[in-house]
This record gives structure tokens, C-alpha cells and sequence, in this order.
């Protein structure tokens, strides 16, 4: 509770959940404010944003409705960003409590995993992923969660590997708690906060991978997304440079507000931050 | 043997001019021409791969060369005669011209070159497959013999489609492996000098040519430029004089530069078609009633100027309108008409469910540039308003081969049918039922089989009476047409970017892939 107060009196913490709340609930109203699909020919092609008041943000090569675009995308944004975030974070934080609480052959085993996974350029590894398997949400979510995972894995590690030595760690232990008991329950809630700062810059970072892959046209060709926009936009940059702008600037706002989030909670969580 | 239909031109190559020609054709200077992708072998006589068509036409020349029209002109051979059988193809040989190392240039290297087009070139297999006998009388005559008339083989002789290569260095090796398809030693106007992967190539003046005082220019240098916006920054720029791989989205900017212009013939050699074709396997798509209604469902003009930019010209044939010796443009069309297809699927059985959707197929676009994609993007909505509910399919170009022509695990997909010179070259392994041949690319994957359209096609393949062969390749598009294995959508019309100090690059139905013997620059 202390800490929801001091992450309310953060302005940067303010300003990110503020814009990141504006973000989810465009792209929860998606199918409420642009009903249909984002993809249909809605009007003639390239009209200039503020040019027809029935589509403020106007038409790309297609004739498809800029505005309902941007707003759908938000949707692909979201889901990935965040169910790729948490299937990173559900395999990291188990391998990590693992190695970290187990340690010895069984650690030295999930490190070199880790490192197997890290010697892979991660955008590199996620593009194969994706080709062998088909383009969908689905493989794109899992593509991105299995890339990022190492990273919460060996934060968790590292956490695990100081806090098992402690004295309620050692008190749990001597009262005949099980393994399971003592990492979930004893060992976790306390690793918990630089989890949860990690987590939300895993989600700008998901959110940049699958605008990536889209824009390399590797992403669900039946969904839109921002970077899809950007992608097919792309060959217009010199004719209509909005079409790439204005999805870009969604992206901007919202990786940005989900760093501001990750700052404010970082102060927040932080006991040597605090105070500052 | 009597020779009455003499084909003859005893000429100096003179070929129709393209634009403004000056007096005297100016000497020197370096032109540099991008090609995209970057090839993947500098001699084209085992593929038809466009970048090394291009690349191989400026060194190794063929027997001909043609206009605008397709009418044959002398290149390597000055004079050809045609018996009256039409079983025995005469012909002359330039005198006097000489490969890069020096060797003669002789019958020999022809007699070479055509066996092994027959044995190595996807399309010579069956162009030369009548050819049961090459003879060289003397050093500069060769004589085809033929088992039946072969009424496309004259048309197939261009450099870049039957390339005549030195027999002295290729013969008793490995074709597929020999250096020279690295570093080629032929008879045309530009010497090999260098390739560095990645970059360029450097060609430079032939100066023992045989069409003196060609070539003009003294160095040609040949850029790969992955990245289409480089590509186009490269025209803007000067640094590149002439491109053809340019995105269809620039070419009307780019045009109205001071510096820039735009070319669209040179492309009359290789004529295509794009079209949606069906795997007639599939349990709805076998049903003729819902093909239709999907036909009338796409609007072309619609197609031609969303996916397309309106750089080309609708469709209805398998034969491209781009090919007019051979279109029939009284197919017919499927007049866009959402009521007729509405009504076509009902009768079909389809239904609209509680979600107003009647079927389910998923799409498969041909993953090459990003016009298929658009035409994807265009179908989606387009066919959901028949109640067709669409769901594309994206995959790299290998798997997409895979799918179709291996696995032809597929419902419909959109891509390109090219027609080269002569429908029975180009379009016969996509409608003969000989042509649903698991595995190989670019065929009937449909599995379109017609014994009326297979034994059309025969008789065209071998038909010399050219009204009678015309007769027969009408008839063949008047079936398909109401067969429809497959939509024809749009013929796109391609074109070469020039910055306005080139002159003469485009003489022929080749444009900028033939030799460009006659190019130079004005400043």
C-alpha cells in the first residue's frame, strides 16, 4: 500500500499508467468505435489526414480507414505485448527459482541452457520461429515468450541465489516446509518486485518485435497491426508520409508509457530508491 | 530440299530506334544499369531466372534478336530459311566474329549451345524437344531437323533465352559447374572484367565487336541494390542510369523528375499474366457455380488500381493482352456482379450461417514483391461480401512452392503466369493435364484437366499454319476461360526507369535485358 502511494505520487509512474490506460481501453473499445473489419476498402485511397471528417486520420493505399486501423492495432499491440510477456515470465521465473534455489548439477545445466538462448540474436531466433511455423498470434506470442524468457531466468536466479541463504528461508526449511512450499511462497513474494519493473519493459519490447516482424511482413496477414501499417506504408513514405507517422507515433506513446510505468514502478519498489 | 518461304534478312542489324536518336551516337563513358535480385550465375543457358538473363545477355549473345512486334532479326545468324515441311530450320552465320579469348565463332558453338538448351534450359526442353538432328554442313551454316514443325522455335533464339556459349570451353566439363558461368567469355559487345558479390559487376568495351563502331560506351557496370528505397535514391540521385526493378508506388514521381523518364516497351518478350488459380481438389472449389461466383465477385479495375497502381491492362485470357498476336479478348470476363455470384453460391448450396458467412477458404499470395500481397489484401474484403470468408496465408518463397507444387496443399492462391513469346512455350504445362506434375514449380497446380484443352494444345504445339494454329489458341482460351481452373486478373505493364542521358537502351522486345550494343550516353 505504501508503495501504491509513492507510485501515485510519481509523475513519471503517472504519466506512463495514464497513457498505457488510454491504450488498453482503445484497443478493449476497438470492435465498439470501428466496427467491421480494419482491413475492409472503406473509402477511395490516399485522403489526407483532417481531409474528411468520416476518416480524421484519412485512407491508405487501399482505401482502408487509417484511424480504425490505429486503433485495431492497438489490439495485436496489447495481446502480444502482454500474453508473450507472461509466457516469458511463467518458463523464466520457473527455471530461474529452479537453478537459483536447487543450484549445483541442476543449475549448471539451466544456465547453459540460458546461454544457449542468449547467443542467439533474439529478433534473428523469433524470424524462425515464425517462418517454421505459420505466421498466426498464437506462434508470434510463443516466438516472443520463448526469446525472452533468459532474461527473467537468470534475474530470478540471481534473486534466488541470495535470498535462500536467509534466515526466514533457513526458519521455513527447519519447520519441514516442502520445495515448492518455500520457493512460491516464501522466496517468490520477496523476489517479486524486479519481476514485476523487468515485466513491463518485456512488454515494450514485445510490442517492438511484433511491429518488427510485421513490418517485415512475417506478421498475421488477417490481423492489423501497427507495424503491418508501417510496413505497407513504407513504399509511400515520399507520397504520403502519414501512413507510416501516425502508427509510428502509436507506438512511440505507448513503448513509451510502458517505460515511464516500469521508471515510476522501479521507484517505487525500489527501498534505495526511496526517498530519493 | 526447296526453301519457297524464304525468312531472310541479310541485314547490318538495323533495328528501329527508340526516341530521339542523335546523328552520331556520342563514344565513352560509364553507364550503370541496377539488375534485382543480384544473380546467382553471370551465363543464362540452364534458367529462366530474370536477373541473369540479364546480366548473361551482354555478354553471350543469341542466333536472334526482335522488334517490338516479335518479328526476328539477324543477331548471331544473318540469314535463316525455314523448308517448306517446316521440319528444317537453315541458318547462316555471321562471318568474321570472334569469342572474347579470341576463338572463331563457328556452327560448332551453335550445334553446342542448341543441344544444350534441349538438355539444361527449363523451357528448351520442350522449344528443341522435335530437334532430333543439329548438322553443320560448314563453319558457318547449321541446320536444325525437326521430327514435327515447331512453329515457337524461331521465336525462342534470343541471347537470353537460347544463349549461344563457346563449345571450346564448355564442352567435355560439367555445364552446371563450369567456371565460366562466373566469368563468361561470349561474342557480345561487353567483356567480363569483375564481380564482387554483394555489389556489382564490371563489364567493359568489346573492341573487336562485330557491329562496329558498337558498343559506344566504355565501361557498363552492373549494381544490386537490395533495398527498393535505395534503389529508387539511386535513380534521384545519377547514380544509377537505368533500373527496372523500381516500386510501382514511386514510378509516377519519379517520371515527372527533369532528370528521369520512364520506358514501357522492351518488356514484349516476356508477357504475364496474373491470376487467381484454384486447387480444383478442394471440395467447393471443384463446384464450377462457386468458382463463378468468386470471378464475379473481383472487380479487375479495381485490382489494377489498388494492388497494381493502374500500370497495366485487365486481363479476362490466360493469354495476356500484352501478347496481341495471340489474345483473345472475346473471353469471357465475369462482368463484376455481386447479385449473379450471390446468387451462383445459393444455388451451390452455400448458405449464408448466422454469421452471413458461406464457406471458409484460406489464401495463399505468391510471395515475390508486394503486388500479390495487395491483390490478397484486395480479395479479402472483396469476396466477404459474397459471404466467402477469407483467411490469408503468408510463408517465404520456398514454402509457398512447397505448398502449391509439392504438398499442393492449398485452396487458392494469386500469382503470376508468365506467357514469354508464345502461348504454347509459355502456358501449356498450366492448363495440359500432363502439366499437374507434383513438384515442379510454375505448372497445373490446379489439376485442371480437359481432354478438349489438352488436345488443343497439342495441335497448337505443332501446328505450321499459322491462321489454323490461331484458330486452335482461340478455342484453347474460349474453354478455360469457361472452364476457370483459375481468375485472370491483370496484365502488368513493366518498365525501365532511364535518366535522360541514356539513349537507345530499349531497340527490341528485350529493352534493357537484351545486349545493349547500341546504348550510349549523351553526357
Amino acid at each position: 500500500m505504501k508503495s501504491l502511494g509513492l507510485f501515485l505520487r510519481n509523475p513519471t509512474g503517472l504519466a506512463g499508467s495514464s497513457l498505457l490506460l488510454l491504450v488498453i481501453v482503445a484497443a478493449l473499445l476497438a470492435p465498439v468505435l470501428f466496427p467491421g473489419d480494419p482491413l475492409d476498402m472503406a473509402t477511395t485511397p490516399f485522403i489526407w489526414p483532417l481531409q474528411d471528417p468520416a476518416f480524421p486520420l484519412g485512407s491508405d493505399s487501399l482505401g482502408r480507414d487509417v484511424l480504425a486501423g490505429i486503433v485495431h492495432g492497438a489490439r495485436v499491440s496489447v495481446l502480444i505485448g502482454f500474453a508473450s510477456t507472461f509466457v516469458g515470465v511463467v518458463i523464466g521465473t520457473l527455471v530461474g527459482a529452479c537453478a537459483g534455489y536447487f543450484g549445483g548439477r541442476l543449475d549448471d545445466l539451466l544456465v547453459r541452457l540460458m546461454e544457449v538462448f542468449q547467443t542467439f540474436p533474439p529478433f534473428l531466433l523469433i524470424i524462425v520461429l515464425v517462418s517454421i511455423a505459420e505466421p498466426s498470434v498464437a506462434t508470434i506470442t510463443a516466438a516472443i515468450g520463448i526469446v525472452s524468457w533468459p532474461t527473467v531466468a537468470r534475474l530470478v536466479r540471481a534473486e534466488f541465489r541470495s535470498l535462500r541463504e536467509r534466515d526466514f528461508v533457513l526458519a521455513a526449511r527447519g519447520l519441514g516446509y516442502g520445495a515448492a512450499r518455500i520457493v512460491f511462497l516464501e522466496i517468490l513474494p520477496n523476489a517479486a518486485a524486479p519481476i514485476i519493473v523487468t515485466t513491463s519493459v518485456m512488454v515494450a519490447t514485445a510490442i517492438l518485435n511484433e511491429s518488427a516482424l510485421s513490418f517485415l511482413g512475417l506478421g498475421d496477414p488477417n490481423l492489423v497491426s501497427w507495424g503491418s501499417m508501417i510496413g505497407a506504408g513504407r513504399d509511400q513514405l515520399r507520397t504520403a508520409w502519414y501512413l507510416v507517422a501516425l502508427p509510428g507515433a502509436a507506438l512511440v506513446i505507448t513503448v513509451l508509457s510502458l517505460n515511464l510505468f516500469g521508471d515510476g514502478l522501479n521507484d517505487a519498489l525500489n527501498p534505495r530508491a526511496r526517498g530519493r | 530440299m526447296t526453301l519457297t518461304r524464304r525468312q531472310t534478312v541479310v541485314g547490318l542489324g538495323m533495328v528501329s530506334a527508340a526516341g530521339a536518336r542523335a546523328a552520331t551516337p556520342r563514344q565513352g563513358g560509364t553507364l550503370t544499369l541496377m539488375i534485382e535480385p543480384e544473380p546467382t550465375s553471370l551465363v543464362c543457358f540452364n534458367t529462366t531466372g530474370g536477373p541473369i538473363i540479364a546480366v548473361s545477355s551482354k555478354v553471350t549473345e543469341g542466333l536472334l534478336t526482335y522488334d517490338f512486334d516479335l518479328t526476328p532479326r539477324p543477331e548471331l545468324a544473318t540469314e535463316w530459311q525455314i523448308s517448306e515441311d517446316n521440319l528444317r530450320y537453315t541458318f547462316r552465320l555471321r562471318p568474321g566474329v570472334k569469342w572474347h579469348d579470341g576463338g572463331e565463332f563457328t556452327s560448332a558453338d551453335v550445334a553446342f549451345s542448341i543441344a544444350l538448351a534441349k538438355q539444361s534450359h527449363p523451357r528448351g526442353r520442350n522449344t528443341f524437344s522435335n530437334v532430333t538432328e543439329i548438322s553443320t554442313p560448314d563453319k558457318l551454316t547449321a541446320v536444325l531437323v525437326l521430327s514435327h514443325p515447331a512453329p515457337y522455335l524461331l521465336y525462342a533464339l534470343a541471347g537470353g533465352e537460347t544463349p549461344i556459349v563457346p563449345r571450346h570451353i564448355y564442352e567435355g566439363t560439367q555445364a552446371d559447374a563450369n567456371p565460366n558461368n562466373n566469368a563468361p567469355i561470349g561474342t557480345g559487345p561487353y567483356r567480363f572484367r569483375e564481380w564482387v558479390r554483394g555489389s556489382h559487376a564490371v563489364y567493359v568495351r568489346n573492341p573487336d565487336y562485330w557491329d562496329k563502331p558498337r558498343p559506344y560506351i566504355d565501361t557498363l557496370v552492373v549494381r544490386f541494390i537490395p533495398d527498393a528505397s535505395a534503389r529508387v535514391a539511386a535513380l534521384e540521385t545519377g547514380d544509377v542510369d537505368l533500373a527496372a526493378e523500381i516500386p510501382l508506388s514511386e514510378l509516377a514521381r519519379l517520371g515527372s523528375l527533369p532528370t528521369l523518364g520512364i520506358e514501357y516497351r522492351g518488356f514484349e518478350y516476356t508477357p504475364g499474366t496474373t491470376r487467381i488459380e484454384f486447387n480444383l481438389d478442394h471440395p467447393a472449389l471443384r463446384d464450377l457455380r462457386v468458382r463463378q461466383a468468386i470471378a464475379y465477385a473481383i472487380n479487375r479495375k479495381v485490382v489494377l488500381q489498388t494492388a497494381w497502381y493502374g500500370y497495366g491492362l485487365e486481363a479476362p485470357s490466360p493469354v495476356s493482352p500484352l501478347l496481341p498476336k495471340f489474345y483473345d479478348a472475346s473471353v469471357e470476363s465475369y462482368p463484376f456482379d455481386l447479385a449473379k455470384a450471390e446468387r451462383l453460391l445459393d444455388e451451390a448450396g452455400y448458405k449464408r450461417g448466422p454469421d452471413g458467412v458461406r464457406l471458409r477458404l484460406t489464401h495463399d499470395y505468391f510471395p515475390y514483391g508486394d503486388g500479390y500481397r495487395r491483390v490478397a489484401d484486395y480479395l479479402k474484403p472483396a469476396l466477404a461480401k459474397i459471404g466467402i470468408a477469407v483467411t490469408i496465408r503468408s510463408q517465404d518463397f520456398a514454402a509457398w512452392l512447397k505448398r502449391i507444387y509439392t504438398d499442393r496443399d492449398f485452396e487458392f492462391t494469386n500469382h503470376v503466369m508468365t506467357n514469354v513469346f508464345d502461348p504454347t512455350v509459355g502456358l501449356q504445362r498450366y492448363f495440359h493435364s500432363a502439366g499437374y506434375r507434383k513438384s515442379v514449380p510454375f505448372t497445373n497446380a490446379a489439376h485442371y484437366s480437359n481432354p478438349e484443352v489438352d488436345r488443343l494444345l497439342e495441335a497448337a504445339a505443332v501446328e505450321a499454319d499459322p491462321q489454323r494454329r490461331h484458330d486452335q489458341l482461340d478455342a484453347f482460351q474460349q474453354i478455360v476461360s469457361r472452364d476457370l481452373p483459375g481468375v485472370n486478373l491483370v496484365s502488368v505493364r513493366q518498365s525501365t526507369v532511364y535518366n535522360r542521358r541514356v539513349v537507345d537502351f530499349t531497340t527490341g522486345a528485350t529493352g534493357i535485358s537484351g545486349n545493349l550494343a547500341g546504348v550510349y550516353l549523351t553526357s
